[in-house]
């Protein structure tokens, strides 16, 4: 799959990076952004080469979130009979979908967080497998502060990750974490001490996930999320017919 | 400013918020009945942009839990397991269902029925020398007021099982560990802090908060797929009419002033 100036895709041997690449907006997106991340995803799920999927930002930080101040799209809208929202289009439901996609990929997924993670960055860091944070990122879901929607999936995503109890500061009081307090709400997975490159320090993690056994990793991951929504008994029996 | 004061609670609305606190110790049937009456009544006023509840209490009253409410005659069950927990179940179910923002203030003692109504609650705040005990398992009862649903899913069920099963006694401080409680504050500067908290969050875009919080709630008992059709739905059908102040004051570097519409 080929990188547009917006989307940089890089491989490292079996890592497949997706690096948002509009630096001088602090890699917020836009509908169009969402659509190429999209088809990343599904492009990166069939190809057999690619064992990990690593989504990181380049500039200043991972993502600021929803491109406010994006033009509306010009000539005709594939998203059309997905409007859900007067003033926002179809935008909504594109995120939503774009994130339910790379929930479900069955190879590893991991955020590269440095910087800020705002809104829509956010939303797609929890529907990674593992989230990365430098210590002094601005992480979370100010939308609230500017009476702005949230409805992407993170009403599901956020107590599962964590508990209930935390969606109090990160959601209704739209509080910023950084990485010391990803790391204890159990958000993030680890901090990592960049001298450069968060890509080049996370190697040795995104390697590691690289050389573990893809069915397992698939089989465990889609238990683990099926798991979420059954009953004990429910998660044997999927598990005894689908081994 | 409006205030209320009975044998069972002290109500008092200043500016948009509602700020009750219990008038005894222990909670009976008639603070109950009150409290859900108050909830419900605040769901209806526009006026009223969060609510302030000082759940501070040392369980309810056992035995002595005063008349059984009329409006629920026809549902007090005879035999030798006494009344079941209704009255307790509809003041919890109020609180829980308020999509306004809620806080729990808890002081000195939290104890049994107290921890279920702050548990229900959005945010939860407390004084450095409360302590925090569940003290009916030692008393051979069960709580059966849906605390042993939420609490697993607000702190896991690890920790869940300490407080429901042990009865142990827990510090403010270790109730900040455990993520139960948002923020512990000494005792000296509670109650100005508890009044600062409560401006900032009634000042805030209730009517965002409210569709936030209209997604988290029912979908704790949703699947993803459910939850996403949900998420949707709620998007489609509820205005945020504070939307396009938050711009407007996004655009000029400004604090945004909210109508909570």
């Amino acid at each position: 799959m080929s990188s547009s100036e917006a989307l940089r895709i890089e491989d490292s041997g079996p890592v497949r990076h997706l690096i948002l690449n509009r630096p001088e907006k602090l890699n917020a997106i836009d509908i169009t952004q969402h659509e190429r991340l999209m088809a990343a995803f599904l492009e990166a799920e069939r190809n057999s080469d690619i064992r990990v999927l690593a989504l990181s930002g380049e500039g200043r930080g991972f993502c600021a979130g929803d491109d406010l101040t994006a033009e509306k799209r010009m000539g005709p809208n594939p998203h059309a009979k997905r409007a859900v929202d007067l003033e926002m289009g179809s935008g909504p439901a594109v995120l939503l979908e774009s994130c339910a996609i790379l929930r479900r990929l069955t190879k590893p997924t991991v955020a590269l967080i440095h910087g800020v993670a705002l809104g829509s960055g956010y939303d797609y860091s929890l529907s990674c497998d593992f989230r990365l944070v430098t210590e002094d990122i601005r992480f979370g879901d100010p939308r609230i502060d500017r009476a702005l929607w949230a409805a992407e999936g993170w009403s599901y995503k956020l107590p599962r990750l964590t508990n209930q109890s935390v969606v109090t500061p990160i959601a209704y009081l739209g509080r910023l974490m950084n990485g010391n307090q990803a790391l204890e709400y159990g958000l993030a997975h680890a901090i990592l001490d960049i001298e450069s490159d968060i890509r080049e320090a996370a190697r040795p993690f995104l390697v590691a996930l690289s050389l573990l056994d893809t069915n397992a990793y698939a089989s465990t991951k889609a238990a683990i999320l099926d798991g979420l929504d059954a009953t004990f008994e429910q998660s044997l029996t999927m598990q005894a017919t689908h081994p | 400013m409006y205030t209320s004061s009975s044998d069972a609670l002290h109500v008092e609305q200043r500016d948009a918020q509602l700020r009750i606190h219990f008038s005894r110790p222990t909670i009976n049937y008639a603070m109950l009945e009150a409290l859900t009456a108050c909830v419900l009544e605040a769901t209806a006023d526009d006026e009223i942009r969060a609510l302030i509840v000082n759940v501070s209490a040392d369980g309810d009253d056992g035995n002595d839990m005063g008349p059984w409410p009329d409006r629920l005659r026809h549902r007090h069950p005879e035999g030798n397991h006494g009344a079941g927990p209704l009255v307790e179940q509809d003041a919890i179910r109020a609180l829980r269902r308020f999509m306004k923002p809620t806080v729990a203030l808890m002081e000195n003692v939290v104890n049994g029925l107290a921890i279920d109504l702050a548990a229900a609650c959005d945010v939860r705040i407390a004084s450095a020398t409360t302590t925090l005990t569940d003290s009916r398992i030692h008393q051979g009862r069960t709580a059966s007021t849906g605390i042993t649903y939420m609490l697993p899913k607000l702190i896991g069920q690890s920790q869940a099982m300490r407080i429901l099963l042990l009865g142990e006694t827990l510090s403010a401080a270790e109730l900040r560990r455990i993520h139960f409680v948002h923020e512990v504050v000494e005792d000296a500067e509670f109650a100005e802090h508890a009044i600062t908290l409560a401006n900032q969050i009634a000042t805030m875009a209730t009517r965002a908060w409210e569709v936030h919080k209209m997604q988290v709630v029912p979908q704790l008992d949703l699947g993803f797929d459910a939850a996403m059709v949900h998420s949707l739905g709620i998007r489609q059908t509820h205005v945020i009419e504070d939307r396009a102040e938050g711009m407007r004051a996004w655009r000029e570097k400004r604090d945004p002033e909210f109508t909570g519409r």
